[in-house]
């Protein structure tokens, strides 16, 4: 899959997963911070992404600091998912 | 017991600019909850909330802005947020046990309710939710009653929600509790057939011991378990005697007569128990049949100075509504009667 198709099915995946009814996908920028400013997102919201990765792509993420580096916006999820995705 | 401020989300217009004259009609034998803007949640929180718990919430911000000082919060909810719980226990099915995400969980708890308005309100009072089927909010104002005896002075917010779930409604069909044909609630009682029509809603009342510009008073409640309606009859003809006093007569009867005809006699039983002094309402065409559709009656007490026609089973002559009682009957087991006295008429 391209990268630019990754990017766009993985903005559909998170509005859907986190229930997120007044965001659009396409409103969601590739450089956007996922949490604090940006999209807002929270320590629940965190889970339900790393739960998200392990569904959808079958990529678990075992240690904290790795996440941390991973869930920074659509660009590192891409980036990670394409290196790392088993299904 | 007395109430101060009360507020409704129902099939009806209750929320905001009551209009209950209007009736809005079922589809599919369910009445669904006409849901308001919540206006007083935080987006990022309502996104994750279910309906029970959204509806609980938005009917709960309304009055606790009206009493800032609540010192505990006591609800009545036979579910809660089922629908979330099914949703989180066909992940676990779906994926394994594997990874399960914690937003259905965290919602699906009946005390999620009470603990959001708890958390949402920073109060960090009495906080405890009554899950007894179709006596939940009848526990859950005894539990008021209680706790108001104990501690005088203090405010509690008391409330009852339910929601309809796929999962529920259609192990209650199994079950008989539906009927089988579609009907429209307008035409509730004129039915023949077994069963009702489904409904959700939230209700929720400031409590307190203070007279002063209270609304109503609860004066007294009692429920038993009982498929015997001679033993029903029994228990009201006492709890009336026991509640009313000697120059007073009960001025309306409430019931939660819901269209199904195995339940008809209980009704008819109770009934027969008042003269033409007393006039006969009915509300379940109104908010449909759920555990804690009762609450549903005790708001319309509050709120009704003017009975819509629709309502009203016989009338009769009193102009005066003062002395209500509320009979409920949840599945021809479970009973509850309310005396409630009406003030501002």
């Amino acid at each position: 899959m391209e990268k630019e198709q990754l990017k766009q099915q993985l903005k559909q995946q998170i509005v859907q997963f986190l229930n997120l009814t007044s965001v659009k996908p396409e409103d969601i920028k590739d450089d956007e911070p996922l949490f604090g400013e940006g999209l807002g997102l929270d320590s629940i919201d965190s889970i339900e992404l790393i739960v998200l990765l392990s569904r959808e792509y079958g990529i678990t993420i075992q240690d904290p600091k790795e996440g941390r580096k991973i869930l920074v916006d659509i660009n590192t999820m891409a980036d990670y998912i394409a290196e790392h995705k088993t299904k | 017991m007395y109430i101060h401020h009360h507020t409704c989300i129902s099939p009806q217009q209750t929320f905001e600019h009551a209009d209950v004259e209007t009736l809005h009609e079922s589809a599919d034998n369910k009445l669904k909850a006409k849901e308001p803007v919540y206006k007083g949640i935080p987006p990022g929180i309502l996104r994750r909330m279910g309906k029970a718990v959204r509806m609980g919430i938005g009917a709960a911000l309304p009055v606790i802005k009206q009493q800032s000082l609540i010192d505990g919060i006591i609800i009545g909810t036979a579910n809660g947020g089922m629908e979330d719980c099914i949703k989180f226990l066909n992940q676990i099915i779906d994926y394994e046990e594997g990874m399960l995400t914690p937003g259905n969980f965290v919602q699906s708890t009946p005390n999620a309710i009470a603990a959001q308005m708890g958390l949402l309100n920073k109060n960090k009072g009495y906080n405890i939710t009554h899950v007894h089927r179709g006596l939940a909010f009848e526990n859950a104002l005894l539990d008021a009653m209680m706790m108001i005896k104990e501690n005088p002075g203090n405010n509690y917010l008391l409330g009852a929600v339910d929601e309809i779930s796929a999962y529920n409604y259609n192990i209650d069909l199994l079950d008989g509790c539906f009927k089988k044909e579609i009907i429209v609630n307008k035409n509730l009682y004129d039915t023949v057939s077994a069963g009702t029509i489904a409904g959700e809603g939230a209700a929720m009342f400031v409590v307190n011991d203070n007279a002063e510009n209270a609304v109503a008073t609860i004066k007294a409640i009692q429920t038993i378990h009982t498929k015997d309606e001679m033993e029903v009859s029994r228990v009201l003809q006492q709890f009336i005697q026991q509640t009313l006093p000697d120059n007073e007569k009960v001025d309306m009867l409430l019931t939660g007569e819901n269209g199904d005809a195995r339940l008809l006699k209980y009704y008819t039983e109770v009934e027969s128990l008042f003269d033409e002094y007393t006039t006969i309402a009915r509300f379940k065409h109104m908010c449909g049949e759920y555990p804690t559709a009762s609450s549903v009656a005790l708001w319309l007490v509050c709120n009704r100075h003017q009975w819509p026609a629709h309502m009203i089973k016989k009338q009769c002559k009193n102009s005066t509504v003062r002395n209500i009682i509320i009979y409920n009957n949840y599945r021809g087991l479970q009973h509850a009667f309310m005396h409630i006295v009406k003030y501002k008429c």
